[in-house]
C-alpha cells in the first residue's frame, strides 16, 4: 500500500492556516497554480491531516462532476437548422 | 458587441471560421443551454440564437483567440437578456438570498465538510446531476464552466464579466452548496457523515 496515503499518524491534526491552505489547494485542483505547486502540495498532504482530507474531498467532487454529469445529446437536426438559418441571413 | 464593425473577413473566411471554430462546440453549448433552461426547446432556441449572433458579429471575433469562451459569453448574455425573464426558474431571487446569506467578498475557506470521499464516489450520475441542477443559476454556471467545460478562472471572468476574485469566491461557495446537497443525499443513502 502507498505509504503516503495511509500513514495519517504522521500528519498534524490541526492545520495552522486552514483558510489559506484550502484556498491554495482548491486553486491547484482547478489548475490555476503552476509554480512550485507540486512541492507545496506534496508537503501539505504529507504533513497536515485537514489539508489531506480537504484535498481528497475537493478532488473527488471535481471528478464526479466531470465524469458523472452526463452530457445531454444534441438534437440531431439542430446543426442543420442553424446552417439553414445562416444561409437565410447571408 | 457593436453593430458598426470593420469588414475583416471575406465570406469564405467567415464560413471557414464558423465551420471549423464555432460549430465544433455545439455539444458543449447545448449542454450548457440545457443546464441553464432545463428545457429542450428553450435550449435549442438559445443555442440557435447564439450561433446566429455569432455569425452576425463574426468580425468582432479575433481568429486564434478562444472561440469556445467567446461563444459561451454570447450564450450566457442571451440567456440573461431573453430567457431568464420568461423562465419559470426563480433563480435571480434565489441567488440574492444566498448572496445575502453569505454576505461577503471574503470567503472563509476554512469551513470543513464531514462529507466522505467514499460516499461521493458511490453516488450515481443522477444524484450528482440533480445536486448541480438544484443550485441557483449563478452558482450552477461557475461549476459548469469550471468542472464540466474546463475553463480557466480568467476565461470564466471574461465569459461572466466579473473579476477573477469573484470567480474564485463564487466557485468556492458553489462547491460548498453542492457539498451540502451531496451530504444530505449521503445521509439518505445511509452513510454515516459524522466524524468518527
Ligand atoms: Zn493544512
Amino acid at each position: 500500500m502507498d505509504k503516503n496515503l495511509n500513514t495519517s499518524s504522521e500528519r498534524k491534526l490541526n492545520c495552522s492556516d486552514e483558510s489559506k491552505c484550502f484556498e491554495l489547494l482548491e486553486s491547484i485542483l482547478d489548475g490555476e497554480e503552476t509554480t512550485a505547486s507540486k512541492e507545496i502540495l506534496d508537503e501539505k498532504l504529507a504533513k497536515c491531516q485537514p489539508c489531506f482530507e480537504h484535498y481528497h474531498l475537493e478532488k473527488v467532487i471535481r471528478e464526479v462532476l466531470k465524469n458523472k454529469c452526463t452530457k445531454h445529446m444534441v438534437p440531431a437536426e439542430l446543426a442543420d437548422t442553424i446552417r439553414q438559418k445562416i444561409q437565410e441571413i447571408k | 458587441m457593436s453593430e458598426v464593425q470593420r469588414k475583416k473577413y471575406s465570406d469564405k473566411e467567415k464560413n471557414s471560421i464558423f465551420d471549423h471554430e464555432f460549430m465544433p462546440h455545439i455539444d458543449s453549448m447545448y449542454n450548457f443551454a440545457y443546464r441553464l433552461t432545463f428545457d429542450e426547446d428553450d435550449a435549442k432556441d438559445l443555442v440557435q440564437d447564439t450561433y446566429l449572433k455569432a455569425y452576425r458579429f463574426i468580425n468582432s471575433f479575433e481568429q486564434g483567440t478562444n472561440a469556445k469562451a467567446w461563444l459561451f459569453r454570447i450564450l450566457k448574455n442571451s440567456f440573461i437578456n431573453e430567457y431568464r425573464k420568461k423562465s419559470k426558474q426563480p433563480s435571480k431571487v434565489d441567488y440574492q438570498e444566498v448572496e445575502t446569506y453569505y454576505n461577503s467578498d471574503n470567503v472563509d475557506y476554512s469551513m470543513t465538510s464531514d462529507l466522505r470521499v467514499d460516499a461521493v464516489k458511490d453516488m450515481l450520475g443522477d444524484e450528482i446531476s440533480n445536486a448541480l441542477n438544484s443550485l441557483a443559476v449563478d452558482f450552477r454556471t461557475v461549476i459548469i464552466l469550471c468542472d464540466l467545460e474546463g475553463f480557466t478562472y480568467e476565461e470564466m471572468a471574461k465569459i461572466l464579466d466579473i473579476p477573477i476574485g469573484t470567480v474564485r469566491s463564487r466557485l468556492h461557495r458553489a462547491r460548498n452548496l453542492l457539498k451540502d446537497k451531496l451530504r444530505s443525499y449521503a445521509e439518505n443513502m445511509g452513510y454515516d457523515t459524522d466524524e468518527e
